[in-house]
């Protein structure tokens, strides 16, 4: 299996930049990233994102495999509970994202690390804002590289270990 | 059975385990005289005296089949894998332990540190004032003691090895398990496949659970022992957390049948990787609230969300470990 | 891999004429994507929206052979459906084609412009993961049944009819009262023109009436719907009137009958009978009616014309109706002030309703405004009760909320009624206790002039200080303020009568929302799509509201609002078919376990559980693509179109190590 070469970096190297993934509902988070675009607001380009048609859509395992891979931080965003496109699509997201957010935490990951916000097409700046203060806080904690961890600790690899006897 | 027809090389091997798969394997019952007619036992440590030595010294590919069971905690285990994966044409991964983690690696939630802490240090039951903890290498007056490395993960088994089938269960079920090895048999399966899971469906154990869906809601959740739930009606509606829906069938649906929430040992049905979110998915959707605050109390009711959804699946799951 | 499965992929990168380009290096990023696999050719334009930047899209399409487009541009929300026909044109299927955001999410909002083409070079890696397993799709027609039904018969509904039928399109109106008309049938002259509500509301009633296309139903309250835009299914519960037509001594039955009850259409200024026949010509159905929650079946009425044309047991009727498109003009309540709310309660205060009844020559008092049989000649109006309210101020309303929206019409209701009173009477003293005066609209603020000029007294008080109401004995009532405009000084105000400006409520919409997933507003009005531009549209395909039940107006903006529905609705008609885009749900049967997870998520109620197989399965009529009960199926059983897990995958693995690694390890 290749080895991943993303987050291989650690905090003291200065090359090492926050990888963020956010998931984004299409009618309110998207326009609101894209109003905040419109409106020129400055923000880090530390996370990238993945357009779904609704946060109902979001599958908690979508951000477990984020952070095994590589990502350091995730972020949820949906419309505003009431609100939703879909009408109902982001209550599920809401019962959805706490569980997800103690499993997260039994496994070591910090909760600045997940952050599930509702952001609404006018929120432009609420958007800005949530993404540079999870960059700083992700930054703060440094990287999360959970493949480099996993790879250290033997999974999937050890070609070098020979069988019993040789 | 004719001289020309050679008997079929098994082998059994336990690692990170516990013994059930073993005793599983005699589970077939009667079945078993049959087995020893078409099948010869070349190596099972934990029913007869056989050494790794005896399996080093077969040429390559002598064994047939190679059930292999439990998780990969040290070196030792993971150096036998390596061996039978050369010694065996066919390597199955046998049980939860060797396909998805099991039991065993729910302990990928502490650290190398954290468990020898537990299990030599700071434990009501031992008393070891000098703190003396195993080393892998230790220098003794007869000369120099080894022990395997105690690794600080728990791995599967097709995280060292090219796998060729996993039968999922905690232990498998005996009729699985019979089918598996008339299959095999019977040349029916190639010997060669791709971690291809048998014994078992592919879908969820409610497909086979014999308790009735009302599409009511879950207002509470509620441990097994606390309440005395309706025998006809799905637990998990109940609020009683039964992995039925995230779990592979194949087992007959016996636990819920005997009372008892579904604890998910055939790992994840369909083509799910990861079973602990897909639970997370399930339970997220049969809660109805519009409220984040009652959302949020209701899942606080889940006493332990990482050790129940994760319980025999960490292994295989997106994560694996704690930090 | 053979031809067949090869995947061929095309990147195209805009500059947006410097809007991204200034900022992201695009051949740079063209470069770097270029040699990820299966990308056939990574190029740049100026813009790539211009005709010539969409011929060099057709064209590579073409002479590369391309199946897989993607281009990163603008946000999608803009240039998507271009680059899809685009890709059409060129003989491929316009759901191979993927548009990535790196105007709006990179170059317009990362200052560092190596950061920027990083960025973008990560987005547009993602897609090459998840182009790669996108599938050939095709748009959903649905059939659109070319019939509308419109629910509501006041004055919106009755727009809308019309304007519907005048497009030629077949319509149902529905109206739950036992008469057409609505609350405009209840207004006497109407400003800003003067006339009386009754001349325009009779011909706009014929019209309707005569209209051989139109159908209506009085009496008819919507009991069940289901279906999907084109093909709405419907059924009315009509109560039957209980009177037949043409009978000729029906004002003997009424005077027999010995029921009386409280008048709702005079705001209980006065009684009716449990059997009342329509006062004036113009009122649609000519026949009378009996009111079955109020009659004590005694007979009386049908013994007074011998039997003939009155039945005290018809049987209540169901009429399903199939409509493409549905109307909601559905109306609104006047606020009911509470107990003792401004005095309410009192002999002497009224509300703003009521006043106008009893201004009415044809209202419960001829036309007399009078307290105890004395006329009125000082009077006090009480802006924004029920409106405008304030948290810890005013007292919540039953739904735990105040009403803190502006009612909008009160204002220049009550300068009318104030200015008419004082042209009748001249000594009439009038005084107007108010937080803000709100004659919004054209030709109102006139009102508010003349009424000044009349001599009508303006008192502003405090919005958080409201005025109280008490009683001075015989001598009637005190109004007693606080007023700014006189640097606050405590006010008492003698009157014979107050009028309380009542604000408007949303009726209860828990029926619409339950039987057509309506989206209800903070407020409780139902909610558009979005108030500029599509105001008359609500989040569900098909239906459109008209009027004040979507918010408070006056009978011009429903007006105005009925045949902009009317018009957007006979537009969807007059197409035959509605596209729907194809980003459906699907249940993999062989892996569905009957687990019944699904069932109770869809916002659209879109999977069923089909009982002979024990599966689920999406009506695909229905299913609107927000992909929930693919997040909710614990055996990834159900896969959305166009966000199916390998492709969302792909997308996460390329963006964290911009390669595709096993998906399943």
């Amino acid at each position: 299996m290749a080895q991943p070469q993303a987050s291989r970096e650690t905090a003291a190297s200065p090359a090492w930049e926050p990888r963020i993934i956010a998931f984004l509902c299409y009618w309110c988070s998207y326009t609101g990233a894209d109003n905040a675009g419109i409106a020129r607001l400055k923000y880090p380009a530390n996370a990238d994102i993945i357009r779904l048609n609704c946060s109902g859509r979001i599958d908690p395992q979508l951000v477990t495999a984020a952070f095994s891979r590589g990502a350091d931080g995730v972020m949820v965003c949906g419309c505003h509970p009431g609100c939703c496109h879909y009408i109902s699509g982001n209550f599920k997201t809401m019962v959805r994202m706490p569980l997800l957010q103690r499993v997260l935490e039994d496994l070591g990951i910090e909760k600045e690390r997940f952050v599930h916000e509702w952001v609404s097409a006018s929120e432009a700046e609420k958007f800005s804002k949530l993404v540079a203060q999870t960059v700083e806080n992700v930054r703060a904690l440094g990287p999360l590289n959970w493949p480099g961890m996993l790879h250290d600790r033997g999974v999937g690899h050890g070609q070098d270990r020979k069988p019993w006897g040789e | 059975m004719s001289e020309a027809t050679p008997k079929l090389k098994v082998g059994m091997y336990w690692a990170a385990s516990c013994g059930g798969c073993d005793i599983s394997l005699l589970e077939i019952g009667p079945r078993l005289i049959d087995l020893i007619q078409v099948a010869d036992v070349v190596f099972w440590p934990c029913a007869a005296d056989f050494k790794y030595q005896h399996v080093a010294d077969y040429p390559d590919g002598h064994i047939d089949v190679c059930f292999y069971n439990g998780s990969i905690r040290t070196s030792e285990q993971e150096e036998l894998a390596r061996l039978l994966r050369k010694k065996a044409k066919c390597l199955v991964a046998y049980g939860s332990c060797a396909g998805d983690g099991g039991i065993p690696a729910l302990a990928n939630l502490k650290d190398t540190k954290g468990i020898f802490d537990a299990s030599y240090h700071n434990n009501p039951s031992i008393d070891n004032p000098d703190g003396v903890e195993p080393q892998h290498i230790v220098e003794t007056e007869f000369g120099q003691l080894e022990i395997p490395v105690f690794y600080d993960q728990v791995i599967r088994l097709k995280d060292v090895v090219q796998v060729d089938y996993e039968i999922p269960g905690c232990p498998p079920q005996a009729d699985q398990v019979w089918k598996v090895i008339g299959l095999v048999a019977s040349g029916a399966v190639p010997l060669r496949n791709a971690a291809l899971r048998v014994g078992c469906d592919d879908k969820s154990i409610c497909d086979e659970c014999h308790r009735e869906k009302r599409n009511t809601r879950i207002t509470a959740f509620h441990r097994p022992h606390e309440i005395i739930p309706d025998p006809d009606h799905c637990l998990l509606e109940q609020g009683v957390v039964c992995l039925g829906p995230a779990t592979r069938s194949g087992c007959g649906g016996l636990c819920t049948k005997a009372g008892l929430p579904c604890r998910g040992c055939y790992g994840p049905a369909g083509k799910v990787v990861d079973m602990g979110t897909a639970m997370i998915s399930a339970i997220g959707s049969l809660i109805d609230t519009e409220d984040e605050e009652v959302a949020r109390k209701l899942v606080a009711q889940i006493a332990d969300p990482t050790g129940t959804f994760y319980r025999f699946s960490l292994g295989s799951s997106h994560l694996k470990a704690r930090k | 891999m053979s031809e067949a499965n090869e995947v061929k992929i095309g990147v195209f990168i805009c500059h947006c004429g410097g809007n991204i380009s200034d900022v992201v290096d695009v051949k740079s990023v063209a470069e770097r994507v270029g040699k990820l696999p299966d990308v056939v050719i990574s190029t740049t334009h100026m813009f790539m929206c211009s005709d010539p930047g969409q011929g060099l899209i057709e064209d590579k399409i073409k002479d590369l052979g391309l199946n897989r487009l993607i281009v990163a541009a603008c946000s999608p929300t803009l240039h998507l459906p271009t680059f899809r026909r685009a890709a059409q044109r060129a003989g491929l299927n316009q759901f191979l084609v993927e548009h990535i955001n790196i105007r709006e999410h990179v170059s317009w909002v990362v200052e560092d412009k190596v950061a920027a083409t990083d960025k973008a070079t990560r987005l547009v890696t993602a897609a090459v993961g998840r182009v790669r397993y996108l599938e050939p799709l095709e748009m959903r027609s649905i059939d659109i049944h070319q019939k509308a039904m419109v629910i509501g018969g006041g004055v919106a509904g009755l727009i809308a009819a019309r304007d519907l039928a005048a497009r030629g399109m077949r319509v149902v109106l529905a109206e739950k009262r036992m008469f057409l008309g609505g609350r405009m049938a209840q207004l006497d002259t109407l400003y800003p023109t003067g006339e009386r509500a009754w001349d325009l509301l009779g011909p706009l009633i014929q019209d309707v009436v005569n209209h051989p296309e139109i159908t209506i139903h009085t009496g008819a309250t919507l009991v069940e719907a289901s279906g999907v835009v084109g093909d709405f299914r419907l059924k009315l519960r009509v109560r039957p009137r209980g009177v037949a037509p043409g009978v000729d001594n029906i004002a003997d039955a009424v005077a027999a009958c010995p029921v009386e009850a409280d008048y709702a259409f005079n705001y209980g200024l006065n009684k009716r009978k449990a059997i009342y026949a329509p006062y004036r010509d113009a009122m649609w159905p000519r026949e009378a009616c009996i009111v079955w929650d109020d009659c004590t079946k005694c007979g009386d009425c049908v013994k007074a014309v011998s039997g003939q044309g009155i039945d005290l047991n018809p049987p209540a009727q169901e009429i399903e109706v199939q409509a493409g498109v549905v109307v909601l003009a559905t109306g609104y309540h006047p606020y009911e002030p509470k107990a003792g709310e401004y005095g309410w309660g009192q002999p002497g205060v009224v509300t703003l309703q009521q006043l106008n009844r009893m201004m009415n020559p044809e209202g419960p008092t001829g036309g007399r405004v009078e307290v105890n049989g004395k006329p009125v000649k000082r009077l006090a109006f009480i802006h924004c009760v029920g409106a405008c309210e304030r948290e810890g101020v005013h007292a919540q309303g039953e739904h735990g909320k105040v009403n803190d929206y502006c009612a909008r019409t009160c204002c220049t209701a009550t300068m009318h009624a104030a200015l008419e009173l004082q042209q009748r009477d001249p000594e009439l003293q009038t005084a107007s206790f108010h937080q803000h005066i709100r004659t919004y609209g054209r030709g109102h603020e006139d009102y508010y002039d003349r009424a000044s000029a009349a001599g009508m007294l303006f008192l502003r008080h405090p919005g958080d200080e409201p005025p109280t109401v008490v009683s001075a004995g015989a001598d009637g009532l005190l109004v007693r303020s606080r007023d700014l405009l006189t640097d606050g000084v405590e006010v008492e105000y003698p009157a014979d009568m107050v009028v309380l400006s009542t604000g408007v409520v949303p009726r209860d919409h828990g029926d619409l929302r339950e039987l057509f997933k309506c989206t209800i507003g903070a407020d409780n009005f139902l909610s558009e799509v979005h108030p500029k531009l599509r105001p008359v549209e609500i989040a569900v395909s098909g239906i459109m509201v008209a009027g004040a039940c979507q918010a408070p107006m006056d009978i011009t903006e429903a007006s105005a609002a009925a045949s902009a529905a009317a018009s957007k609705a006979a537009a969807m008609i007059s197409q035959g078919a509605v596209l729907m885009d194809p980003f459906i749900a699907q249940v993999n049967e062989s892996l569905c376990s009957d687990c019944q997870t699904c069932l109770t998520v869809c916002p659209y109620d879109a999977i069923h559980r089909i009982e002979a197989d024990g599966v689920a399965r999406v009506d695909e009529a229905l299913c609107t693509g927000c992909g929930t009960c693919h997040a909710a199926c614990p055996s990834a059983a159900i896969q959305q179109y166009g966000f199916t897990d390998d492709q969302v995958m792909a997308e996460v693995q390329m963006l964290l190590d911009g390669k595709l690694a096993d998906l399943t390890a």
